[in-house]
């Protein structure tokens, strides 16, 4: 089998599983659903393995399989087949989609268990999985859109799976509107890319583009910053990212999948897909990187304030984000890549750790209330010690090689670029502090209540209220469960976490500076066309910047160890000293004030003038207006039917008297 | 075969005046089945190579006035054609099963409505010859004036007459506008409507352009266009949803239609002078349906208004005077035929459980109602042409052919399109998700309902995976026609 | 000196002659005593004279002569007329029987002289139809005017009817002075009263001659107050109000038809060098009628006055026809009035039944509900109502479009247009109509104190008036049902009226264009 008919299958299966779970729901007892979709995706992963491996069989530079399976849509002067490009890059994103997915489905068999949308939500996973394979192996434009679409819709679906929470539905739509806009301006460069280079394919783009366009042209550089909007709206950068904090709406799960581990890294992909237009426009690249890096330093300073666990962790992925941008928009494919992997790995861990938590302590989502779990939750707080390790970059961890890969290169770039290398370092040092605020505060300290009922072996219960309003539920249809699972007690959530926690430990040895480079290599036959593939720092300056990232996490480690246990209150009163800053953080930089303010404001204001002043008086206007005229004209007409001979012999000689002025007008 | 197609529902509506009262919706039924029948025939053995007329019919009816009774089919109208059997298929089985109108014993008349309405819907369609057309085009008014004044809601009478009067402004306008065509083309010689006949000698464009002003105005006014839609909002408010179906769903696509059928081929220069003024018209009624459909409260209007959104990229891409745009107006008008009945059907539904058509006293029904709300996350979706949906293909075509010829207003609309996203989710959720208000029930969807709209939705569907079926087999067509455009017969005068 | 006796055409002149002898005998008929034994030698009679007559029309279709020493014109045209005319008569026979006007409470029954009345218009219309002779022109008009005038004013014990005999008389014989003032005048200018003498003696040089053209303007006056069009139409909605429904239905209807073919005859043969001086001034009547009938019928609450505007608007319409000037122009008319019999006459007929029925008159509410009570009924006053619109499928779609085209044809396309607004505004109140009769309940008398019985008058008496109520002559019913379905049948088929009305027209299309 060639590795695009394995492409193929790994298409295949996880929509399968969606249909079939979907179809029939009402077939599947307990937990089956759970399991077929889990088997579904941990198929489509061993495809993806089988691709891989069929792939490396190829010599090096057969290594790009563009393959169709019928024309989708094909008319007139445009011709869009169903087609998915099979190389280095999108096998390695199926790995890592497939792989994460697997796992997550895993643990969710067990944490979704006593849901009531059981079914649903596994249908929806799949279809996610599905819709995300889509994206990565597209082989045009338009397939491209397509799987961006699908991911953004089951997003929404997910997001707003508690449907009858209020702040859900709100979140879900906001996200998908977001991700629209994005759609609408990836559509737009696809037009653009049409118009210029007359085709919607990758390969055959990528091949006229480099013909056509000239560095830095308008043309390239508009349709790269049309994709760029696609990117962020996905990707959750500035100004688009207000939507993944309310995201954090959705089952942990769902988190830890979507707007952890995959959907959100779409925008890295795409920008790393796209290389050779971004190499011909320098200034969009440029642009995007330092949107990359502004990411970055927001996000971390918002994640040290905000006090809901699972929004700590959004915020942490948006400026971990932040890093990708950066090293894919500079040329660093590899190293974006390769923290992109990582990043799923220990992001995903940390969902997952905190889902537990979550589970432990009652549905409750404020670290305020988390104290002393490691006892009570040892695997759990052991994991999410792993995790929040490596997000820090610890050394040896594998954020720990991975980020710092990205800012060695930028400081190999030099010039402008060091920018990036610094700004790195210090959100770096922000990472390490609020990983291991939520850390310590979890696992450390005085046990809270629940803690305590724990250790004593028995799992909190309290009534369900919405975490964010506080609004009582019940515990229909469209609410999460009245049951709550701990990883302690799931088996299913314990083999999932301790999978991603040896991958989050291991992952980075895949590229040790001077020890190995598996991904620089297997990556060549996608970027060797690009200009900074010969951009390899040198073994020691890869070292030394390993060495100033591990300080630097060692130092905010050791910050939030001073703050948070050995003087813990000194952060209340920062807080209070500098109320300013802490409010302006806590409100988020006020984006989502602003976003209101200047787009949806505007909109239903317009809306509403429509309604009420444009509809009444222009558009009826028009016909009131006609109408009375007519009815006017009528009214007369009869007013003149007084009824009297007279008045009729009067009007008789009036209209003769006008028809002979009339005539003999025309005569003289 | 086309007058089969053409006159069964009719004959069988007449049978239903005869027809035992139970009896009488099942004898529409049939007839309506039967047509759907013949209509999916057609579109199996169709041609997709050729331009010109299949399966055409040429007799001549008044010869003394030069009006013919030729029908035929091409890759424009086949699709529409088996659209509007499908639709009035279903229209009839959701009034049928349920026994609408519910205690009413006029119901055979309603049913004979409906059937005449078929046969005056096709005959638009399928009408070669001008005179034709502008008969079924206005016959199609009369029997919505009685479906909906007779069998409607709150001010039906106001509503059905001014949409009659409003509409007949333009389609009387447009019968002088026609027989002045033929007479000023014939010049003295043999008088004929035939379009093909006319097409061969266009007008000189002086009489083109005021022709061409009348004709528009018909045709916008039936989609409706903003803004000349006032008549919409009393007649969707009023409007029975299974006939209201019929009205958004398939009469809005004859005006649209219209234009690639009569006015494309017959005032070629005209309609390049008038193609800014008709795109902008289209635009504004993109961003004003949108922008109102998303403030409304009332359900239908929501549709409503998006329709007139949806109607707006039909026209652009029309007007955009390529064969692409044309040709991806051509899928539109189907894909959105085929997304706002079931539309109009789950409305129905939901008014039975919430017992209101205000979305602020909506929501939560999706709880008991898995199926019901996976059928109408679907048709949402399709609505505001999430990628991947038939719908997302035809406004793909729409707006890059728009965008290779006028960028600033493909830009504009694609506004457009985020703006749907937008509407389209609101009427979504708000209906189905969030809590349940006090007074309504969430329900599943019943066997009978199911029984229409599934298939409906099952079509949605299969389209969204091959677009290509009708964007092929519109090709050959929709291209003769823009070739016309770009290459206008020598306007010489009329024709000696 | 040996005197030759003029060679006489009897067969020319013979449907003339049948309707006058058909007028005597149904006279003398009228002697019969007994309403209901009166009632029928009468109609009987009444039928067999306009059955003969029209037979002798048919007879002679196709001839092309001139009769009387020139004075008449038997061509298709008259004869199509005369057809036309003949029919309404015996629609509105039928139609008269227990009409208060005829029934009256002590033993004279009002039959014979009723129906002999109506005829002996016929027969005045008839003539007009063939008139090309200045005299006979008007004497003819005369001759269908004066047993109209009667007729108003036959429903004694009403005072509405008397009011309108009277209004119609002194209204009509001044129109009729300013015709004749205008004949002498175009005699005086022409020097001539034969028509095609006229036209030889205008011949171009004349053509602006001011004496001429001030005879023109009488003359177009005269006929327009003939023919309701505005604004000369003002009688119109009284008399017809006020005038016996069955009265009212056959002046709506014949008058309009014959002196409309006096019309074309007059200003196309006679006046047909001049063509340019009358065309716009027929034009602008036409126009101003057009406006005036549809705005004025709006808001109209007696189906009897709406009907007479929608009358003055129509005959807007056929005015256009006129002022095409050709061919198509002639044919277009007449098919027009064809259809016009058969959608106005069951129209009429309806409301003649309901005002039997109900308490309400010729009220709109009379009509309301009739689609559940009644449901034949209300058909065909939807059929009439929607072809007075001109919609498809009925013969007035195809008699507008017939006249659209004839309009354009003579470069009055504006018109054309106008004949398109015009119909817009009347579907405001012929829908009307259609929605009182499907989409409201009947009304109860009781709930509308509005509602009363015809005031009795004079005479009057409640029994009378009880046993006028609520007939169901099946005749009428099948009438009516009979002419709505010919509506909807040439509006399917027009092919047969159409090549009819072509032939008609080609009788004068020869001499004009």
């Amino acid at each position: 089998m060639s590795a695009s008919d394995f492409a193929w299958l790994v298409l295949l299966l996880p929509l399968a599983g969606s249909m079939v779970i979907a179809l029939g729901w009402r077939a599947l007892p307990g937990r089956t659903a759970g399991y077929l979709g889990t088997a579904s995706i941990g198929l489509a992963f061993a495809c993806s393995l089988g691709a891989l491996i069929s792939l490396l069989g190829e010599p090096h530079d057969a290594r790009q399989i563009a393959d169709s399976l019928y024309d989708y849509a094909s008319a007139a002067s445009l011709e869009i087949p169903l087609e998915i490009l099979v190389d280095p890059l999108s096998v390695f994103m199926c790995l890592v989609v497939t792989g994460v997915s697997t796992l997550i489905h895993l643990y969710s068999v067990a944490y979704m268990d006593s849901d009531a949308g059981y079914r649903r939500f596994f249908a929806l996973l799949n279809f996610f999985v599905f819709s995300m394979l889509v994206l990565v192996l597209a082989g045009n434009f338009v397939v491209l859109i397509v799987g961006w679409a699908f991911v953004g819709f089951a997003s929404y679906a997910l997001i707003s799976f508690w449907y009858r929470r209020e702040t859900a539905t709100r979140a879900g739509m906001k996200a998908f509107v977001i991700n629209v806009v994005g759609d609408v301006g990836l559509v737009i460069a696809a037009f653009l890319v049409f118009r210029e280079l007359g085709t919607f394919g990758f390969l055959e783009s990528f091949e006229a583009a480099r013909e056509t366009f000239s560095t830095n042209e308008g043309t390239v550089v508009a349709i790269c910053l049309l994709m760029l909007v696609g990117a962020f709206a996905k990707s959750a950068q500035l100004p688009l990212h207000t939507w993944l904090p309310d995201a954090m709406e959705g089952p942990t799960p769902v988190s830890a999948l979507i707007h952890a581990a995959t959907m959100v890294t779409a925008g890295v992909y795409l920008i790393a897909r796209m290389f050779p237009f971004f190499e011909l426009a320098p200034t969009a690249a440029d642009i995007s990187a330092f949107i990359g890096l502004a990411t970055l330093v927001v996000a971390a300073t918002i994640a040290l304030v905000v006090t809901d666990l699972k929004r700590i962790i959004a915020y942490s992925t948006m400026s971990q984000i932040g890093y990708m941008v950066v090293g894919v928009s500079i040329g660093a494919y590899g190293a974006g890549l390769f923290h992109l992997m990582t990043h799923a790995f220990f992001k995903a861990l940390l969902f997952m750790a905190a889902g537990s938590v979550i589970a432990a302590i009652a549905g409750r989502q404020s670290i305020d209330g988390m104290s002393g779990f490691r006892r009570a939750l040892p695997l759990t707080s052991g994991l999410l010690i792993v995790g929040a390790l490596a997000l820090a970059g610890f050394p040896g961890m594998s954020g720990f090689f991975s980020k710092d890969e990205i800012l060695v290169f930028a400081a190999e770039r030099g010039g402008m670029y060091w920018i990036f290398a610094i700004g790195g370092y210090v959100a770096a040092f922000l990472t390490a502090f609020y990983a291991f605020r939520i850390g310590f505060r979890v696992v450390l300290g005085e046990p809270c209540p629940e803690a305590r009922e724990l250790e004593r072996g028995h799992l909190a219960h309290a009534d369900p209220v919405n975490p964010l309003t506080g609004e009582p539920e019940d515990t229909e249809v469209g609410f999460p469960g009245p049951e709550h699972h701990i990883a302690e007690r799931a088996r299913p959530m314990a083999i999932a976490m301790g999978a991603l926690g040896l991958l989050s430990v291991i992952g980075g040895a895949l590229q040790i500076p001077g020890v190995s480079a598996g991904l620089e290599h297997f990556f060549e036959p996608t970027f060797e066309e690009s200009a900074f593939h010969e951009v390899i720092p040198s073994s020691g300056s890869a070292w030394l910047g390993l060495a100033v990232g591990g300080a630097v996490a060692i130092a905010g480690i050791a910050l939030a160890y001073l703050l948070y246990v050995a003087r813990p209150g000194v952060t209340a009163r920062l807080a209070e000293r500098l109320s300013g800053v802490h409010r302006f953080l806590f409100n988020r930089w006020y984006f989502d004030q602003l976003q209101d303010a200047l787009v949806y404001r505007p909109l239903v204001g317009a809306g509403r003038f429509a309604n009420a002043v444009f509809e009444r008086f222009v558009v009826n206007g028009i016909v009131q207006g006609t109408v009375g005229v007519v009815r006017g004209a009528g009214s007369a007409v009869r007013g003149a039917q007084s009824g009297f001979v007279r008045g009729y012999a009067l009007l008789l000689v009036g209209g003769f008297t006008a028809l002979g002025v009339y005539f003999l007008a025309a005569a003289s | 075969m086309l007058s089969v197609l053409l006159w069964a529902p009719l004959a069988f509506g007449i049978l239903c005046l005869v027809a035992p009262r139970g009896a009488a919706r099942w004898v529409v039924l049939a007839g309506s089945l039967a047509a759907l029948g013949i209509a999916i025939g057609l579109a199996v053995d169709f041609e997709s190579a050729t331009a010109g007329m299949q399966h055409a019919v040429e007799k001549s009816w008044i010869s003394d006035l030069g009006v013919s009774y030729s029908l035929g089919v091409d890759g424009i109208s086949v699709f529409l054609v088996l659209l509007t059997a499908l639709l009035w298929a279903a229209a009839t089985a959701f009034s049928a099963l349920r026994a609408y109108p519910l205690g009413d014993d006029r119901s055979r008349f309603y049913y004979f409505l409906l059937a005449l309405a078929e046969t005056a819907v096709l005959g638009a369609f399928l009408a070669q010859d001008l005179l034709l057309f502008v008969l079924f085009f206005d016959l199609m008014l009369i029997p919505f004036f009685f479906l909906i004044g007779t069998f409607g809601g709150e001010g039906r009478i106001a509503a059905t007459t001014k949409m009659i009067v409003y509409t007949l402004v333009g389609s009387l306008l447009m019968l002088v506008a026609a027989i002045a065509t033929a007479i000023l083309t014939a010049d003295g010689g043999e008088l004929t409507f035939s379009i093909a006949t006319l097409r061969e000698s266009p007008l000189p464009e002086g009489s083109q352009e005021w022709i061409f002003c009348f004709f528009a105005a018909a045709f916008l006014v039936k989609m409706p266009a903003f803004p000349i839609h006032g008549w919409m909002p009393d007649a969707y408010r009023a409007a029975p949803l299974p006939v209201l179906v019929l009205l958004s769903a398939v009469l809005s696509k004859v005006g649209a239609y219209g234009f690639l059928r009569v006015v494309f081929p017959l005032f070629p220069e005209a309609t390049v002078t008038f193609q800014e003024l008709v795109l902008v018209i289209g635009v504004a009624s993109i961003l004003y349906g949108s922008v109102m459909a998303f403030t409304q409260t009332n359900v239908r209007l929501v549709a409503g208004y998006s329709s007139i959104a949806q109607l707006g990229f039909i026209t652009i891409g029309i007007f955009s005077l390529t064969t692409d745009g044309a040709d991806g107006a051509v899928l539109q008008m189907v894909n959105h035929g085929l997304v706002v009945a079931p539309l109009f059907l789950i409305i129905a539904i939901l008014y039975e459980r919430t017992r209101t058509e205000d979305l602020r006293e909506m929501g939560g029904l999706a709880t008991r109602a898995p199926v019901l709300a996976a059928l109408f996350l679907v048709v949402t979706m399709a609505t505001l042409a999430i990628p991947g949906s038939a719908n997302f293909i035809g406004e793909f075509y729409i707006l890059n052919a728009l965008f290779q010829e006028k960028i600033v207003y493909a830009i504009v609309a694609a506004a457009g399109v985020a703006l749907a996203a937008f509407y389209a989710l609101r009427l979504y959720q708000r209906t189905m998700h969030n809590r349940l208000p006090a007074g309504a029930i969430s329900r599943e969807i019943a066997p009978r309902d199911a029984l229409v709209i599934a298939p409906l939705v099952a079509c949605i569907v299969a389209l969204a995976f091959y677009p290509g079926l009708i964007l092929e087999r519109g090709e050959a067509a929709v291209e003769d026609k823009a070739a016309s455009i770009r290459t206008p017969v020598t306007a010489s005068g009329p024709a000696p | 000196m040996t005197f030759t006796a003029p060679e006489i055409d009897y067969a020319g002149i013979s449907p003339i002659i049948a309707l006058t002898v058909g007028l005597v005998a149904t006279l003398l008929g009228g002697l019969v005593s007994g309403a209901r034994r009166q009632r029928i030698v009468v109609s009987a009679l009444g039928f067999a004279t306009l059955a003969a007559t029209a037979g002798l029309c048919v007879w002679q279709w196709g001839e092309q002569k001139d009769l009387v020493a020139g004075a008449l014109r038997l061509d298709d045209l008259a004869l199509a007329v005369s057809l036309i005319v003949i029919a309404c008569a015996a629609f509105c026979i039928p139609l008269s029987w227990r009409e208060e006007s005829v029934d009256r409470p002590v033993g004279a029954a009002g039959h014979g002289e009723f129906q002999a009345l109506l005829i002996c218009s016929v027969l005045g219309m008839v003539l007009i139809a063939m008139a090309q002779n200045l005299i006979a022109f008007f004497v003819a008009l005369e001759l269908l005017s004066i047993p109209l005038y009667v007729l108003c004013g036959s429903a004694l014990r009403r005072s509405e009817s008397l009011e309108s005999g009277l209004k119609y008389l002194i209204i009509g014989s001044l129109g009729s002075a300013t015709l004749l003032y205008g004949l002498a005048f175009v005699y005086g200018a022409s020097g001539s009263t034969d028509f095609t003498a006229i036209a030889a003696g205008i011949g171009g040089s004349l053509v602006d001659d001011p004496l001429l053209l001030i005879g023109i303007a009488l003359a177009a006056t005269g006929l327009a107050f003939k023919l309701s069009i505005a604004p000369f139409h003002q009688w119109t909605p009284d008399v017809y109000q006020g005038a016996p429904t069955p009265v009212t239905a056959f002046m709506a209807v014949a008058t309009k038809a014959a002196v409309f073919a006096a019309v074309v005859r007059f200003f196309e043969v006679a006046l047909g060098p001049a063509v340019e001086d009358w065309q716009p001034a027929l034009a602008a009547l036409a126009a101003v009628s057009i406006v005036v009938g549809n705005v004025g019928a709006l808001g109209q609450d007696s189906l009897k006055r709406l009907l007479g505007y929608s009358g003055v608007a129509q005959a807007g319409y056929m005015m256009v026809a006129v002022v095409a000037a050709n061919e198509a122009g002639v044919s277009a008319l007449v098919f027009y009035l064809a259809a016009y019999a058969l959608m106005n006459l069951p129209a009429f007929a309806v409301i003649a039944i309901r005002e039997r029925e109900t308490p309400f008159g010729d009220d709109i509410r009379s009509v309301e509900g009739l689609g559940r009570e009644r449901p034949w009924l209300a058909g065909t006053l939807t059929i009439s109502m929607l072809a007075l619109a001109g919609l498809p499928g009925t013969a007035g779609f195809i008699g507008k479009l017939f006249l659209i085209e004839a309009a354009v044809d003579g470069d009055y396309t504006w018109l054309a247009v106008l004949i398109a607004i015009g119909t817009m505004i009347s579907l405001a109140y012929y829908l009307r109509v259609i929605a009182a009769v499907w989409m409201r309940p009947a009304v109860e008398p009781g709930d509308h104190p509005g509602a009363v019985a015809m005031p009795a008058l004079a005479g009057g008496s409640q029994e009378a008036d009880e046993a006028a109520r609520g007939t169901r002559c099946p005749l009428i019913i099948g009438l009516t049902l009979l002419a709505a379905a010919a509506s909807v049948f040439f509006g399917v088929i027009p092919s047969p009226l159409v090549e009819w009305a072509e032939k008609a027209g080609a009788a004068i299309g020869s001499l004009v264009d």
